[in-house]
This record gives structure tokens, sequence and C-alpha cells, in this order.
């Protein structure tokens, strides 16, 4: 379980593959370099690209930090809450030098701890039902954009299709009736594998819209043009003419969609359909924080800024990276 | 099984029994405020409070859910059956006292008590005279039969328990009265009525639990000609203080006064509101605001308030006065099923039972609140239990490792096993006792986890002993409370051998002793309930000798009420606030 | 136009015949697979064979999946009879078939939970659209100011907050922080406009929010694109005052894409705001399906998917219209 760092993950510029030209006279710089330089500037961008990463190394050494600055994400320590209320004792939910984000109302477990572990699924479920979005919708919508006719007609129409369900009850339903095991697996991994899946499967539709349209604009450039005419194949153009010219919108969308899918598994969990306790999640922790917010407000706090900043980090990376690759952009 | 309930567990706050409280109402100086000294914390459930006889007024009733039904014959909610209390009566009824009064059932349409004979197989009552319908016509023992009948109908009726048709039907096999060939549809040949005052009920063998059966809800009569099948729980025909006036399913009711009720006939009820509505609410703490600023009157629902709700209150002595903390009569429990290894062996049932932390368990369910300690199988209020019988020593409210540790090592074990724990997945509560349990096995070396299934689906996942062998459960969490105030009521479906059921079962250890079977057979055969009740404890303690069964509490409710309320005592046969005598004006 | 209509209309039919083929198959054939049986659920804790065998008859489980399908459109169109031999029900098109857990019919529960659904949705969207579309335009106005930074780093922020926690967090500052709203149930329209006013200003203002958001940034980022363009150059080239540029040229311009937007939004919020609503308790259609899918009550369930699926490609073709207007270079056939 650790965070993947999938080939269309967000730190490293993008691949576009150019002609080099000869460094000469003028200095020639590649579309990749100039999107480089342009990040390098956005100063906000880039503080978002650092969260991120600051994220992902939480999540992948999550039992190391916890082991030095936490507890077990699942020991109790009930001496901490009072019995009578549910609630932390002390001020700020039980906020302490030893407790550092405080205690979880009722069992007194490590929120620091928890909020940590919550990293792993939230981030993981992101990033793989993202790359799942990421290669059913450009797969899809660039074979609908460049053979056009029935086969843009039919993938157009299941798109259309999709875009028309009511997303989250679907997501809610069948995510509820997957059994624990699953093929020989159970526990968390069942649960996390289908939340990837069934995200993944309902964002394909937004990529694939974007791959599509971008296709059927590129097939008629006189550079496609130029390699039809040299007698290049339809799978030649594809691989080799269109699909570099797609990584760029693609990886904008990918680090756009990303943040929407820690959200919705965010909202899955709050739904009581994401991962089963006792595996922590931040979508959870605030289900939980509903009942007992008015008396204990910081265990409603601190799930719901974690959320909030991992998000805005990734969507501040996301528009930053969207400007730095804008061809249009100055 | 199965009034619901899903209580939300409350508070213990032992006995704050204020001796100078008490009959405040009694005064009549008009006053009544919040203030008057007859409030004080859970004396509800001793005594009655603000007594008055002043009638008038709407008592207004809230709930997060939706009554079942409102025909008599369909419904099983513990709150349905008090708020019927209201509008249908049956021959027999608990009495409207607090304490053990309230679990005594006395005469409501019947005269006197049944009249047993031959062998205690014959069960012969009177009807009282004046007793009446909503329309004036009197009722009549054909009425009572009738009412009985449909019960048997369950193709068009379903919902209600059908304990009638297991001691009725005699291998009949009647289809109820809409597929009844007989002309006047009184085709059931155990129930006679020899005139229309007289019903005589023939048992196939004696049980002392038959007089139970008689008082609930589905024992109701029914004038034939006004029944209309399945829709007549929009509008059932009234007996009681109350008639139904409007019903709409997932909004409310409305109850207004019944002319033909005549108090002279009732010793049970008083029927002083002139106006009894009842609201469908879907939010819970919207609920608890309204019941805090005096806007309702009562949660009816009876499982306590909120968790939001309930620390308002705890905090505020003023407000604290009127809330109560009484007994639900359901037990929170984990079962252990023998036909899952190592639970097959009473060593590793018993090392579960000493790892646990009682106190965990008890704020995994809201704290002290929620419930009291658990000690043993029988709830309090059930003729025969003993609160204070506690072989495993869990009311010290700590973990035993050491002999825990020693149990594991006798059960061969002594580096721990793996097991599941199963748990419905639509009980937070049940699911945080499950992780609190997970927890303190691990500290002793058990590693259970936790498969949280369907809740809705429990009949045919716990409730079939083939699934819970195949899954393994070896540890399975639930709660049950009794339909009807009796040993058996609560005990037989969970620990006879002879109610294991391939689906639907209740039976989760599958314990099947002949020594418990052969008592439960006993006590159904002794003359009356009190007859019966050392029999009952006999099997509460045989079935904590085999350690089957880890209880957590005694179940409790955290309930408020509107101080305006008069009358307000908790019936122990329910654990609710008795409607048949509440009033809003002093 | 006509035949245009008609054949979108046609379109329309076809996606929801689609949507309920879908949905009846993922949500009647999972107790098939799962082992667990409809009638069992109707019944909810009554496991009397009789009983069974009654509902069985009554509600159709006893016929093949395809044959309940049919019965289940049939209902729709024309309305249905639920018979069981001694009693039988008439129930009226459009007939959703009846609730398992209220065995009420589902088209009343529906008419029930639109108003709360449609006035969180209406008043919502009016906030939003104006909030989102003014503080856009405002934004690309004044590109690279003060107020741009302020207006887009507050957007930021709104579109990466999730509801459920500005849900919490609003009445947690303004109901019992400040004391300046009460927190209150829904109340119909109809039935007292100034308690339902009450109601609606929370659950409005944290849904606008996320919404206006996203909206302010599209505006913005539209708005931007059309001031870039060619005709923009002309029309001010041409003399006419800035303010003429931006009503008559650029805001037309940059509507299009919103109107888009604005259509798959709020149509998907009228088929339920389910997050919105579970915060809020609001009995919307979000949340009866939430608690239909949790209780497996399948008819609600398959009742209000095909409602939110109607609103949804409602609204997509409504919006198709509307470009017609909005963009004369959209011809519609």
């Amino acid at each position: 379980m650790t965070a993947p760092l999938h080939d269309t993950s967000a730190e490293t510029p993008a691949p576009v593959v150019t002609a080099d030209v000869p460094a000469k006279a003028i200095q020639g710089r590649s579309p990749g370099r100039i999107a480089w330089m342009r990040l390098k500037r956005d100063k906000v961008a880039l503080t978002g690209g650092i969260v991120v990463i600051l994220l992902i190394l939480v999540a992948v050494f999550a039992p190391q930090i916890v082991s030095l600055l936490g507890h077990p994400p699942n020991e109790f320590h009930e001496d901490l809450i009072d019995p009578d209320l549910g609630t932390p004792l002390g001020s700020l939910g039980g906020i302490s030098s030893d407790f550092l984000l405080g205690v979880e109302p009722t069992n007194g477990r490590d929120v620091f701890s928890r909020i940590v572990y919550g990293a792993r699924i939230s981030l993981t479920v992101a990033f793989l039902a993202a790359f799942v979005s990421v290669v059913i919708g450009s797969l899809l919508g660039a074979l609908a954009g460049f053979l056009g006719g029935w086969v843009d007609g039919l993938i157009s129409r299941v798109m259309d299709l999709l875009l028309a369900f009511p997303q989250l009850l679907f997501t809610i339903a069948l995510v509820s009736v997957v059994p624990d095991s699953l093929w020989g697996f159970e526990g968390t991994g069942v649960r996390m594998g289908v939340l990837v899946l069934v995200i993944g499967f309902f964002g394909w539709p937004y990529i694939g819209r974007v791959v599509r349209g971008q296709t059927i604009s590129l097939r008629e450039r006189e550079y496609v043009e130029a390699a039809r005419s040299l007698g290049a194949g339809r799978g030649y153009i594809l691989i080799k003419e269109l699909l570099p010219n797609l990584v760029a919108p693609i990886l904008v969308y990918a680090t756009m969609i990303i943040p929407t899918n820690i959200l919705t598994e965010a909202a899955l969990s709050f739904l009581g359909a994401g991962v089963k306790p006792p595996t922590a999640s931040w979508g959870k922790m605030l289900s939980d924080a509903v009942p007992i917010y008015q008396d204990d407000p910081m265990y409603m706090v601190v799930p719901g800024l974690t959320i909030f900043i991992t998000v805005l980090a990734f969507n501040l990376f996301g528009d930053g990276l969207r400007d730095a690759l804008d061809p249009k952009g100055s | 099984m199965i009034r619901r309930k899903q209580a939300l567990a409350i508070t213990a706050v032992v006995a704050a029994l204020s001796l100078t409280a008490a009959c405040g109402g009694k005064d009549g100086d008009g006053k009544g405020d919040a203030g008057s000294s007859a409030a004080a914390f859970d004396l509800a459930t001793k005594q009655v409070v603000n007594p008055s006889d002043k009638k008038g007024g709407e008592l207004k009733l809230w709930s997060p859910q939706d009554v079942d039904y409102l025909d008599p014959a369909r419904a099983y909610y513990g709150f349905v059956w008090n708020i019927q209390r209201l509008y249908v009566r049956q021959l027999l009824a608990y009495d409207s006292k607090p304490g053990k009064d309230g679990t005594k059932l006395v005469p409501d349409l019947a005269e006197a008590l049944p009249v047993l004979s031959n062998d205690g197989k014959t069960y012969t009552v009177k009807l009282k005279d004046g007793v009446k319908f909503e329309d004036g016509t009197p009722i009549t023992s054909k009425d009572i039969k009738y009412g009985i009948e449909r019960v048997f109908a369950q193709d068009v009726l379903s919902g209600g328990p059908t304990y009638l048709i297991d001691l009725l039907d005699q291998g009949q096999k009647y289809p109820g009265p809409y597929k009844d060939t007989d002309p006047n549809k009184m085709g059931l040949k155990s129930v006679e009525t020899p005139d229309d005052k007289t019903i005589v009920f023939n048992l196939a063998s004696a049980n002392s639990d038959f007089s139970y059966l008689l008082a609930m809800p589905s024992s109701s009569p029914v004038p034939m000609g006004k029944d209309t099948g399945a829709t007549y729980t929009n509008k059932p025909i009234s007996t009681g203080p109350y008639k139904v006036e409007s019903f709409t399913a997932s909004k409310g009711a409305t109850f207004v006064r019944n002319e033909h009720w005549d108090p002279k006939t009732d010793t049970i009820r008083k029927g002083l509101p002139d106006k009894i509505t009842f609201t469908v609410t879907t939010n819970p703490d919207d609920m608890d605001a309204r019941l805090l600023s005096g806007d309702i009157d009562l949660a009816v629902d009876g499982t306590g308030m909120q968790q939001a709700g309930k620390n308002k209150v705890l905090k505020d002595p003023n407000l604290k006065k009127n809330a109560d903390n009484p007994f639900t009569g359901y037990i929170r429990y984990f079962a252990f099923p023998q036909t899952v290894a190592p639970f097959d062996n009473i060593e590793c049932r018993k090392a579960v039972i000493y790892a646990a932390d009682p106190k965990s368990l008890q704020n995994a369910r809201g704290g002290p609140t929620s419930g009291d300690l658990g000690a043993n199988m029988l709830p309090p209020g059930i003729p025969g239990s003993d609160k204070s019988y506690d072989p495993f020593n869990l009311t010290k409210g700590e973990p035993q490792i050491e002999k825990a540790k020693e149990a594991l090592k006798a059960c061969g074990k002594p580096d721990g096993f793996e097991t599941t724990i199963a748990v419905r997945n639509n009980r937070a509560p049940e699911v945080k006792s499950a992780e609190s349990l997970q927890a303190a096995l691990a500290k002793v070396g058990i590693t259970a986890k936790i498969d949280q299934f369907d809740g809705k689906l429990s009949s045919s996942t716990i409730g079939s002993p083939e699934n819970v062998k195949k899954k393994g459960y070896g540890i399975i969490v639930m709660g049950w409370g009794a339909d009807y105030n009796s040993g058996s009521g609560f005990l037989q479906p969970l620990v006879d051998g002879s109610f294991i059921l391939p689906n639907g079962n209740n039976n989760y250890t599958e314990v099947n002793d002949p020594e418990i079977n052969d008592l439960f057979d006993k006590a159904a055969a002794a003359a009356t309930p009190e007859a019966a009740a050392p029999f009952y404890t006999e099997i509460n303690k045989k079935v904590m000798e085999k350690a089957l069964y880890l209880p957590i509490n005694f179940d409790k409710a955290f309930v408020y009420h509107n101080p305006r309320l008069t009358n307000v005592y908790f019936n122990d046969s329910m654990g609710k606030i008795d409607l048949a005598t509440v009033g809003v004006v002093k | 136009m006509l035949v245009y209509l008609i054949r979108r209309l046609f379109n329309v039919v076809a996606t929801l015949l689609v949507v309920s083929v879908v949905t009846f198959g993922i949500f009647f054939a999972v107790p098939k697979i799962t082992g667990s049986d409809p009638a069992l659920m109707y019944a909810g804790r009554e496991t009397n064979e009789t009983a069974l065998a009654g509902i069985r008859v009554k509600m159709g489980f006893d016929k093949p999946i395809s044959e309940q399908y049919l019965l289940f459109v049939k209902g729709i169109v024309a309305g249905r009879d639920y018979n069981t031999g001694v009693d039988s029900t008439h129930c009226p098109a459009p007939c959703f078939g009846y609730s398992f857990k209220t065995e009420t019919p589902v088209w009343d529960l529906m008419l029930d939970r639109i108003p709360v659904t449609l006035s969180l949705a209406v008043g919502a969207a009016v906030i939003w659209v104006i909030a989102g579309v003014a503080t856009g335009v405002v934004s690309a106005l004044k590109r690279r100011t003060a107020i741009d930074r302020t207006v887009m780093v507050g957007a930021l922020a709104g579109v990466s907050l999730p509801i459920f926690f500005t849900g919490m967090v609003a009445p947690a500052v303004l109901v019992y922080g400040l004391g300046w709203l009460d927190v209150s149930n829904y109340r119909p329209l109809t039935e007292d406009p100034g308690a339902w006013l009450n109601s609606m200003i929370l659950p409005w203002v944290t849904l606008a929010f996320l919404f206006a958001a996203t909206y302010a940034r599209i505006t913005r980022a539209t708005m931007l694109e059309v001031l870039g363009e060619d005709y923009i150059r002309t029309a001010r080239a041409k003399g006419l005052t800035e303010r003429v540029v931006i009503r008559k040229h650029a805001l037309r311009s940059t509507l299009t894409p919103l109107v888009t937007m604005f259509g798959l939004d709020f149509g998907g919020l009228l088929g339920g705001a389910v997050l919105t609503e579970t915060t809020f308790s609001f009995q919307g259609l979000g949340t009866a399906a939430v608690a239909a899918i949790s209780a497996g009550d399948l008819p609600v369930i398959m009742g209000i998917t095909l409602l939110a699926a109607l609103f949804v490609v409602m609204a997509n073709l409504i919006v198709d219209m509307l470009y017609a207007v909005i963009d004369p270079r959209v011809r519609l056939t």
C-alpha cells in the first residue's frame, strides 16, 4: 500500500517530444523546457507541488512517521475521554505534546496517526482512480476522435450516457454491494480496489471528451497530413504523431482529476461507502464528527482542513501546470 | 424478535433519587413551571412524576422513525405498541403503574384474568360489559376471535408477531379469514366463542406465556364488517380513548377522542389530552432541539437523544431533571458460535470474555448512560432476572488479562488465535463495540478482523448457521429485547436448541443443550409467570456457565420529556413513558 | 428545428430506457448474486414463509427478471395492479412501484421530495450564477490586481472545500458560534414562506459557495480568452465604449461554455444534492436515494435514478436549445 508514483504523476515536466532544433544562434527550447521554466517562476504552483510531494512522502512513510510522532492508529486511549459526554478531556479536542492533533471522541485514538494513515487511503485511491480514468479516457477518446464514424458515435453516446447517470448514487450502490472478500483477496484492499475502479470508471468520460476533441482538431493538421501522404499507417499516425501531442492535455486533466477523486473518496467515506473501520479515512472521520462537533469542534476541523489543504495543493499545482503547458501563455 | 429499537445509549448516574421531589403536581397552584419540585433526573423510572387528572390540550409526539403499521395485527415496533395503548384494547394489558407492577397483566376488555382449566390447556375469558368500538357497536368475543384470525392471513397482513399461529393453529393450517370457507369466517378451531361474552382458547399443551400473547396488540378485536385487509392499517377501528383521525405514511397521524370509550370500563388509561399528534421527522437533532425548547412533548420512539442533545442536557442541571435513563429491556452482547473453531472450546470463549474491556465496550455504546455494565443474559424487569449475578466479574469494569491468558493456555492456544467479528454495518455503536473488542483482544494475542455485513440482511448472514460457519464468524455482535415480558420471550429464541433455524436464526451460539431445553418446557408448564420465574433464573445460569455470551450492557435510553407532561412514568414492560396515562395540562 | 427536437426527444427516451435497463439489471440482479431475496427485504424483519410467498406473488418477484422489467415499464406508462388473489391494489400511472419500507407509492414519495430538492437547487443556483459570474467578470477585467488575486484565491479555496465540511462549519460558526441564524428543518414554501427562507439560507449559501467558486474560475478564464480575440479588438477599434464591448460582445461569448456547465450542474442537482441534503438532514431526493440504497429499497432506487437521469438529459436538451439563442452561429439540425 504505497502511494503510487506512476508515470502521469505530477512533479516531472511533460515529456513532450520535439525534434531537436540545432542549438545555435537563437537558443532553441523544447516546449517541455519552456513549460518547466514557466512552472519554476510560478511560486504558487510550486508551493502546491511541494505540498503534494510532502503529502506523498507522508503517505509512503506513514508507519515511520507515526512511530516517531504518534501512537498506533487503532490503539484506544479511553483515559483521555470523558465517559459521560464522550468528548476528549482537556481543551481543543485533547491536543497535547503527546497527541499532536488531539484524540478521537469516544475511544481516544490518536487523530494525528489516523490522519497520517488516512493519507495513504486517500492518495492511493485518488491516484489509481485517476490512472484508470486516464487510461480508459485517452484510449477511447483518441479512438473516437481518430476513427470517427460509427466508432465515434458509439463512444460519444456511451460518454453522454455515463454523464447522465447519477454517479454518486451508483458509486455508493456499487461499492456497498461488493462483498468483503473477492477472488481470494479480503479486507481493506478489496474495498479500495472497488473504489478505484468505480471512481475511475465514472471519471473517464471527462478525459475522453477532451482527448476526443483534441484528436479531431489534430488529425487535420498539416504534419499529420504530411505523415499520411508519406504513407504512414493509421496506427503509426495515432501513436507516433497524435499521442505525443495529447500528452499535455491528458497530463493537465490527470492532475485536475486527482483532487476531485480525493473529494469523491472522502464523500463516499462520509456517506459510509468508503473503506471499513478500523481503517482510518478522512471522510469517515468527518462523518464521525457530525454528532459531536458542537461539543468537540476540533475533531471536525482537523480532517476537514486536511482534506482542504490536500485538495488545494493539487489544484494549485494543476492550475500552474495547465498555464505552463498552455502554448498561448506568455 | 424484534421490537426494533436501536437504542442510542445513554445515562446512568445512579439513582439520583431526590426524596424531596415527588408528587409536585398535587398542589394545583397552577404554576407547574419547570422549577416545580416534581422533576428530578431519572425519577420517572421509579414513580409517577407530575400527577394530575386535568383533561385537555394536545400531546405532541415526534419520532425519527415512522410506525411500521397502525394495524394491530401487523405492528411490531415497541413504540408502536405503546401508541396502540391509545386506540386498541386487548383482553389483558400491562398495568399502568411504575416499577414491577407495570410488568403485571391485568384485565382490560376482560372482566377478570383468564380462568385456566384442563391442566392449564384451556383459557376461558369473559368480556366486560359496556366495551364498544368507535362506532358504538359492542365488542363481542367473535370480534376478538376475528382479530386473532387475521394474524393467520400472513400473505396479506405480514409484519406482526406470529406466536399466535404457533400456538393456535395446531395442525389445522388455517389460512386466515380472507380464505376461510366458513361463511361467518370463524373457522379457526382452537378458539371457541360459545356466546358473545365468552371466548375459550384450547391449547395443545400448557403454556404459562399465553396470557402475554393475549396482551399483544395482535390479539385486539377487529370488526369483520370494517376490515379492509392490507389497507386496514390506514384506518384501524378504535376501542380505546382515542381514534385515528388521519394517517399518512412517513408523515404522521392524528388521534382524537373516541366518544364511545367509557372510562368506567378502563382501569389502565386516563385519556387526558384532547388530541394527540404523531409526527415523523427525519432530523433527530432538530427533534431534540424542539424537545428542549418545549415545542414538542416527547420523542415517542424511546431510543433517546442524539449525542449533541444528550450532552447539552447532561451539562445543564435544569434540563437534566426532565430527563430519565430507563432500561430498555435490551441486552447488547457478543455471541460465540460454537461451530466456529476455536469457539467450540469453552476455554477459548472464556479467554475472549476475560480479555474484553467492559468499560471500553460501554464507552463504545455511549458511556454509562447507554446502559449498566452487562453481567448476565437476562435483563432486569423480567421475572427471574438478577442483575447482580456476575459470574465473570464483568461489572468490575476491567479487562482480566491474567485470567484470559490462563484460559488461552487451557484452550491449547497460549499464543492466541485468529477469528472474525461479524457486525451490522448500519449500527454505529455496534461497529464501535467491535473495534473496542478487537483492540482488547489484540492485547492477549487474539487477532480479530471485523466483517461488517449488510445490516438489512441479518437473517441470511448471521441468521444462517451454514453461512456463519462458512464465513468463520467466531464472534457476532447483536442486541436483543423480548417481545413479551417473560424469560422465554427473551431467552428462548437465543438458547433453546429447538429454535435453531436455517435462516433467520437467533440462536447464534447454536447451543442445543437438553438440560436447557428441558427447563424451557418446565417453565412453560408452570401455572403462572411467577411460578415460571425460577426456571429462567436457572437457564440464565446454565447459559452463563457455558460462556456462550459476552454481555456488553443492560441497555438504557437517555430520554428527555417536556416538563409540562403530567403523569409521567416509565412502564417497565416496555421501558418507555406510558402513553396511556400521560397528560399535558396541570 | 422541429425535426431536431423530435430526434432529440427520441434520444432522451432511448437514454432513459438504457439507464432504466442498467439500473434495473444492477439492483434486481445483485440480490440474485448475493443470494438475498427481494421479498425478504420487503418483509423486513419477518421471515414467515406465508408472508414471503404472499409478497412474492403481489410484487411479482416470482416472475422472471425480464418480465418484471416489462411490468415496471408498463407501470410507468399505464399503471399496474398488485394482486394477491384476495387483495388487489391499483397503482395509477406513472407507477414506479411501492417502497419496500413504507409501502407507499414511489411516485408519491418522489412528489413529496421534489419540492425540497427543487428549493435547494433553484435557490443555490440563483446565488451561485450571480455571484460566480459577477466575480469572474470583475476578476477578468481587473486582471493582475489585488481584487483579482483575492477572488481567485477565494475561488480556488472554494473548489477545494468538501461540502460536508463547510456544511458543518457554517452552522458551527453562524448558528452555534455567532447566533446569527437558526438551524431548522425544511418547511414547505406553501406552508410558511418565512420559515422556508429561514431553513434554506444555510444550505443555499453552503451549496452555492462551492459552485460559485467553479463558475468564477471558468468565467474569468473564458472572459480572458474572449477579450484576447480579434473581434473584441475590432469592436474596440471601432470606438465602442468598453461597457458596450463587454456587455454586447465579450459577455455573450463567455456565456456559452457556462450554459453547458450550468445545464449539467443544475440537472444533476435536481436529481438530488446528496451531500448537501445529508449534511443538513434535508429530506430531498438525494437523502431518499441514499436511504433507499442502504435499506435495499429497490423501487425507490429505481424511481429516483430514473428521475435524476431524466433531469440531466432534459437539462442537456434545454442547454442545446439555448445555444441557438445565445450563439447565432449554432444551427439546430
